[in-house]
C-alpha cells in the first residue's frame, strides 16, 4: 500500500487525549514541584550567589561558593590559594565510610539473605519480617540504641570491664568507628532485602548442576551463585551507598560534631551567619555524587539486561 | 551415617546469619530493657520499674511534641495518599503519553535526593516565604512532609493497581456502568488494600522524618524525633528509652498492619 | 426474520503509518434475531476485535455497525444493549455471586425488588442457587463460567457476546457447557455471537458460522455448508481433514464441472458460487477422508497404493499414494475387526456421490 489514504476518523472515535492523565497527576506534581523539585533548583541558583551578612544570600553572581568547596584564600593575602583540607578531609571520610559501610553490609548481608532464602518456604516470611522490622523502625531510635550501647558507661564497656578484657572504658563514641558501626547497623536491611529477592528467584537446579559437574562448594559459590545473584548485590550496594553518602543523623549522633560527614558539613553552613552559597554548592556536590552512583547503577542494570537478551 | 549433602548449605553462613540477627536486635532489646530499669543506669540492672514511663507521660514537652508528630503524620499521610491515588490512576494501565517519564522522576524524587539536601533546599524556600508572607505556622511542615510522603503512598497503590485485571473495568462498563460508576464500584473497592498500605507507609515515614523537620521547623514546632535529637546531646536518663520504646511500639503496629494488608493480596 | 446486528464495510486499523496493522478489512455481516452465530478462525484473525467492536470496547476505523436498527458509533459499551461473557470471566472478586449477577441491573437503575427477582431467576437458570452468597474465588471454574453467563444474561440484552468462554475448561466440562449454552440460548431466545477457534465447537453449536482469516470473512454459512462445501482452501483446511487434488477441467455445465481424475476416469464436482474456471484449466478439488470408500484394486474411480496406516480405534487413517503420485488420506470406519493393509498394498478408491467440490482459487 504505497499510497494509503488515511481512513477518515469516524464520529465518536476518541482521539488520544493525554490531558486527563496530566490532570490526575497535577495535584501531586504541584506539591512535589513546590516542596521538592523547585527548592532544588533554588539551591542550584544559590550556589552561584554571594553570601549575605547574616546568613542568606546577596543577589550577586559569584563562584566563591564553589571555590570554597575545594580551596581557601589566606585572609591577609587573597592571592595565596591553598587546598581546603578541612572540607577535603570530610569528603574523603564520607566516601571512605560509605564504601566501608557497603562492604560490611555485603559481607554480613549475603550469608543472612542466603540463610533466609534456604529456609522452608513457610518460615521465610517470618525471617524476612524480622529483617524488615528494623528497616521500618525509626532510624534515630536505632542510632540512639547504638549510642547507648557503646557509650563509656554503656552495656558493651561494662561487660568488657566485667570480663576483664579492658580495665577502663574504651572511648568508642564520637569516632569514625562509631559512625561506621551505626551506618552498617541501620542500613544492613537495605542490602539483605534485594539480595534475598535475587536468591528467591535463584534456580537451585543450577546449583545442583554445578555440584553434579564436580565443583567444590567454594567454586559453586564463586562460579554459579554469585554471578546469578549479582543483580541483588548491585541493587543492595546502591541502596546502602546512597543513604550512606548523604547520612546526617547517624554521624551527627555518633560522630558528635567532631567527626563530620558531608551531610553535617552542609547542615553547618545553614546556621546563623554561615555561608549559604558554600552550603548550596556542597549540596550540589552531594547530589552529583548520588547521580553518578545512580547512573552507574542503571548502566550496570541495562548492560546485564542486554547481555541476557543478546 | 554421614550427613546428607545439601546443595543449599554453605559452611558458616548460618552462623553469620544468626549473628547478624542478634546484632540487629541486641541494641533495640537493650534499649527496651533499660527503659524498665529502676535506676538511671544504662548498663546496671537495678530492678523493674515503670517510673521512666511515668516521667515521660508527665513531661509536658514530650506530650506536646508527640501530639504534634502524630497530628503531622496523620495530615501529611492523608494528603499524600489522597494525591497519590489519582496520580497512580493517571500513570498506571494507561497508554504511554508524553511526559510520563518526567512524572515518574518527579514522584520518586524524594527517594533519590538525600534528605539533608531536601532539608536545606526547603529551609531556603521557607526562610524566604516567612520573610515575604509573615506566615510561620505548621503549613510548611505539612507541605514538606506531604511531598516527602507522596512516593511512599504512591508505590503500594500503583503496585496494587498493576495487579488488578483491567478486564474487570471493561466488564463493568459492559454491564452499563458509567466510567465513574466503574471506578466507584469496581476499581476503588479493589484498590482499598493498596490505599491503606500507602497511608500506613506514609504515616510511618512522616513519623520517622527528622532531617527535613529539623531544617523546616520554626521555633516551638519540634516533633518527637527532633525533640529526641536535641536531647541526645544531654545527659540521658532512661526516660528517653521509655519514649523511644513507645515510639518503637507505635511504628511496629503500623508496620505489622502494613505487612498483613499487603500479604493478604498475595 | 429481523436483523439484530447489521455490519457494513467495517474496518479496523491499529496504529499509524508504517507500524499500522489492519485487524479487520471490509466486514459485511448481518445477524438474525435469535440466531446462534459463531465467528470462527485462528488466533489473530480478527474475530475477537470484531466482537469487541460490537461490544463497544473498540472503535471502528471505517464502516457502520447497527444493533437493533440503531447506529452504534459514538456509543460506549455501557450504552449498548449487548453484554459480554469474557474469556477470563472477569467476575468482580469483591462481590458475591448474587451481587455479580445483579450488577448490570443495579447500574441500569432497576429497583431492588426487581434486581432480587431477576437474580433469583438467573441463579435458577444456571443452577447456581446454593452458591448465591459465595465469592468467585470460592467456586470452581465451571461454576464461575455459569455465573459469568448469568451476569451477562441478567439485564436481558438483545445480544449476548461470548469471547471463547469455554477455552479455560477441561474437555468434559466443555462438552457439558456446550449443551448448557445451547439450552440457555433456546430458552432465552437471545441472539448469541460466539467467538471460538475450535471448529468442532463451532460446528456443533452454531446456526451459522463466519470463518475468518487475516481480518476478512472468507465464508459465511450453516455448519453443513461450511463443512461440505468449503469455498476456499483456507476454509477447507481449517475445518476438518481434507484431501486436496489438482485436477484438469474437461467440461462445465451450470455450476457443475467435469474433472479428470488420476488414472483417467471422469468425475463431476460442484463449483463454488460465482467461480467459473475455463476448460483445460487445472483446479483444486477437495474430498473429505471419510467420503472415500476403500475397495479392491481396479475397482472404484481412483487407484493407489497404501503408504502407511494409523490406527485410531474407531477408525483407521490410510495414507495412500495415487497413481499420479498425489497423496490421499482415506478414513475407514472399523465396522469389524478389519485387517490393517500393509504398506505397498494396491487399492481402489470410490468417492461418495457429490462429495467432490471445486475450490475458488
Amino acid at each position: 500500500m504505497a499510497a494509503q489514504t488515511p481512513d477518515p476518523a469516524p464520529e465518536g472515535e476518541p482521539q488520544e487525549r493525554h490531558g486527563w492523565k496530566w490532570a490526575l497527576n497535577a495535584p501531586a506534581l504541584a506539591v512535589l514541584i513546590l516542596a521538592a523539585s523547585g527548592p532544588l533548583i533554588i539551591v542550584a541558583v544559590y550556589s552561584f550567589l554571594s553570601p549575605g551578612n547574616m546568613g542568606g544570600v546577596a543577589w550577586d553572581f559569584s563562584l566563591d561558593g564553589w571555590f570554597k568547596v575545594f580551596w581557601t584564600r589566606d585572609i591577609f593575602d587573597p592571592e595565596n590559594v591553598s587546598w581546603n583540607w578541612g572540607n577535603l578531609t570530610v569528603f574523603w571520610r564520607t566516601v571512605w565510610l560509605s564504601i566501608q559501610t557497603t562492604v560490611i553490609c555485603a559481607v554480613l548481608g549475603f550469608p543472612t539473605a542466603w540463610f533466609i532464602a534456604t529456609r522452608p518456604p513457610h518460615r521465610r516470611a517470618l525471617w524476612l519480617f524480622l529483617i524488615t522490622i528494623p528497616f521500618w523502625t525509626n532510624l534515630l531510635i536505632r542510632t540512639f540504641a547504638i549510642q547507648e550501647l557503646i557509650r563509656g558507661t554503656g552495656l558493651l564497656n561494662t561487660v568488657m570491664m566485667g570480663l576483664g578484657i579492658v580495665n577502663e572504658p574504651v572511648q568508642m563514641l564520637y569516632s569514625d568507628f562509631a559512625i561506621l558501626l551505626g551506618m552498617a547497623y541501620v542500613f544492613l536491611p537495605l542490602m539483605v532485602l534485594p539480595l534475598y529477592a535475587a536468591m528467591d528467584k535463584l534456580d537451585f537446579r543450577l546449583v545442583e548442576a554445578g555440584y553434579d559437574l564436580y565443583a567444590s562448594r567454594f567454586r559453586v559459590l564463586w562460579h554459579v551463585i554469585l554471578p546469578l545473584v549479582k543483580p541483588g548485590f548491585v541493587a543492595g550496594s546502591i541502596l546502602v551507598f546512597i543513604p550512606s553518602i548523604g547520612a546526617y543523623v547517624t554521624p551527627r549522633v555518633l560522630g558528635g560534631g567532631r567527626t563530620m560527614m558531608l551531610g553535617n558539613l552542609i547542615g553547618l553552613q545553614f546556621g546563623q551567619g554561615r555561608n549559604w552559597p558554600l552550603g548550596a554548592a556542597l549540596s550540589m556536590l552531594l547530589l552529583i555524587i548520588v547521580m553518578i552512583a545512580l547512573i552507574a547503577y542503571l548502566r550496570t542494570v541495562n548492560r546485564d539486561d542486554g547481555g541476557r537478551r543478546g | 551415617m554421614a550427613k546428607s549433602f545439601s546443595v543449599r548449605r554453605l559452611p558458616g553462613f548460618g552462623a553469620i546469619a544468626l549473628a547478624t540477627f542478634v546484632m540487629l536486635y541486641l541494641p533495640i532489646v537493650v534499649l527496651v530493657v533499660f527503659s524498665f530499669n529502676a535506676g538511671s543506669s544504662q548498663s546496671q540492672w537495678e530492678g523493674f520499674s515503670l517510673q521512666w514511663y511515668a516521667a515521660a507521660f508527665a513531661n509536658q514537652q514530650v506530650q506536646e511534641v508527640s501530639i504534634r508528630s502524630l497530628w503531622l503524620a496523620a495530615v501529611a499521610a492523608g494528603v499524600a495518599t489522597a494525591l497519590a491515588v489519582p496520580a497512580a490512576l493517571g500513570t498506571t494501565r494507561v497508554s504511554r503519553f508524553p511526559g510520563q517519564t518526567m512524572i515518574y522522576a518527579l514522584i520518586n524524587q524524594p527517594l533519590m535526593v538525600p534528605e539533608i539536601v531536601t532539608g536545606i533546599a526547603l529551609l531556603i524556600v521557607v526562610a524566604w516565604l516567612k520573610v515575604h508572607t509573615g506566615y510561620t505556622g505548621m503549613g510548611y511542615l505539612v507541605l514538606a512532609h506531604t511531598a516527602f510522603c507522596i512516593p511512599f503512598a504512591y508505590l503500594p497503590i500503583r503496585a496494587r493497581l498493576e495487579t488488578l485485571d483491567a478486564t474487570l473495568e471493561s466488564a463493568a462498563s459492559d454491564l452499563y456502568a458509567s466510567p465513574f460508576q466503574a471506578f466507584r464500584f469496581i476499581t476503588l473497592p479493589l484498590l482499598v488494600p493498596g490505599i491503606a498500605a500507602g497511608f500506613m507507609l506514609s504515616f510511618v515515614i512522616s513519623l520517622d522524618t527528622v532531617v527535613i523537620t529539623e531544617f523546616v521547623k520554626s521555633a516551638g514546632q519540634d516533633t518527637l524525633p527532633t525533640y529526641m535529637l536535641g536531647q541526645l546531646r544531654r545527659i540521658i536518663t532512661p526516660e528517653m528509652n521509655a519514649i523511644a520504646t513507645l515510639f518503637l511500639a507505635l511504628s511496629l503496629i503500623f508496620v505489622t498492619a502494613f505487612f498483613l494488608i499487603t500479604r493478604k493480596r498475595g | 426474520m429481523t436483523q439484530e446486528i447489521e455490519i457494513a464495510g467495517l474496518s479496523k486499523v491499529f496504529g499509524q503509518g508504517a507500524s499500522a496493522f489492519r485487524a479487520l478489512t471490509d466486514i459485511n455481516l448481518s445477524i438474525d434475531t435469535g440466531e446462534f452465530f459463531t465467528l470462527l478462525g485462528p488466533s489473530g484473525c480478527g474475530k475477537t476485535t470484531l466482537l469487541r467492536m460490537i461490544a463497544g470496547f473498540e472503535h471502528p476505523t471505517g464502516g457502520t455497525l447497527k444493533i437493533a436498527g440503531e447506529e452504534m458509533a459514538g456509543k460506549g459499551p455501557n450504552a449498548r444493549p449487548v453484554n459480554t461473557v469474557f474469556q477470563s470471566y472477569a467476575l468482580f472478586p469483591h462481590m458475591t455471586v448474587a451481587q455479580n449477577i445483579g450488577f448490570g441491573l443495579k447500574m441500569l437503575g432497576k429497583s431492588r425488588s426487581e434486581v432480587d427477582t431477576t437474580v433469583a431467576e438467573m441463579l435458577r437458570l444456571v443452577r447456581m442457587e446454593p452458591m448465591a452468597d459465595r465469592k468467585p474465588s470460592e467456586i470452581s471454574g465451571g461454576q464461575q463460567q455459569r455465573v459469568a453467563l448469568a451476569r451477562a444474561l441478567a439485564p436481558r440484552p438483545r445480544v449476548l457476546l461470548l469471547d471463547e468462554p469455554l477455552s479455560a475448561l477441561d474437555l468434559k466440562l466443555r462438552k457439558e457447557m456446550q449443551s448448557e449454552l445451547k439450552r440457555l440460548q433456546t430458552e432465552t431466545g437471545i441472539t448469541f455471537v460466539f467467538v471460538t477457534h475450535d471448529q468442532e465447537e463451532a460446528l456443533t453449536m452454531s446456526d451459522r458460522i463466519a470463518v475468518m482469516s487475516a481480518g476478512r470473512i472468507l465464508q459465511l454459512g450453516t455448519p453443513h455448508d461450511i463443512y461440505h462445501a468449503p469455498a476456499e482452501r483456507f476454509v477447507a483446511d481449517f475445518i476438518g481433514d481434507t484431501n486436496f487434488l489438482d485436477l484438469p477441467v474437461t467440461a462445465i455445465s451450470g455450476d457443475v464441472a467435469t474433472l479428470t481424475l488420476p488414472g483417467g476416469q471422469s468425475a463431476e464436482a460442484r463449483l463454488p458460487a460465482g467461480y467459473l474456471p475455463v476448460i483445460g484449466e487445472t483446479v483444486t478439488a477437495v474430498v473429505r477422508p471419510e467420503q472415500a470408500v476403500l475397495g479392491e484394486p481396479g475397482s472404484g474411480m481412483l487407484s493407489g497404493t497404501v503408504a502407511s496406516s494409523v490406527f485410531f480405534g474407531t477408525d483407521t487413517h490410510l495414507h495412500l499414494t495415487l497413481s499420479d503420485g498425489q497423496d490421499f488420506i482415506l478414513r475407514r470406519q472399523n465396522t469389524a475387526d478389519l485387517p490393517v493393509p500393509q504398506p505397498g498394498t494396491p487399492v481402489g478408491i470410490t468417492l461418495g456421490a457429490g462429495t467432490l467440490r471445486v475450490l475458488r482459487s
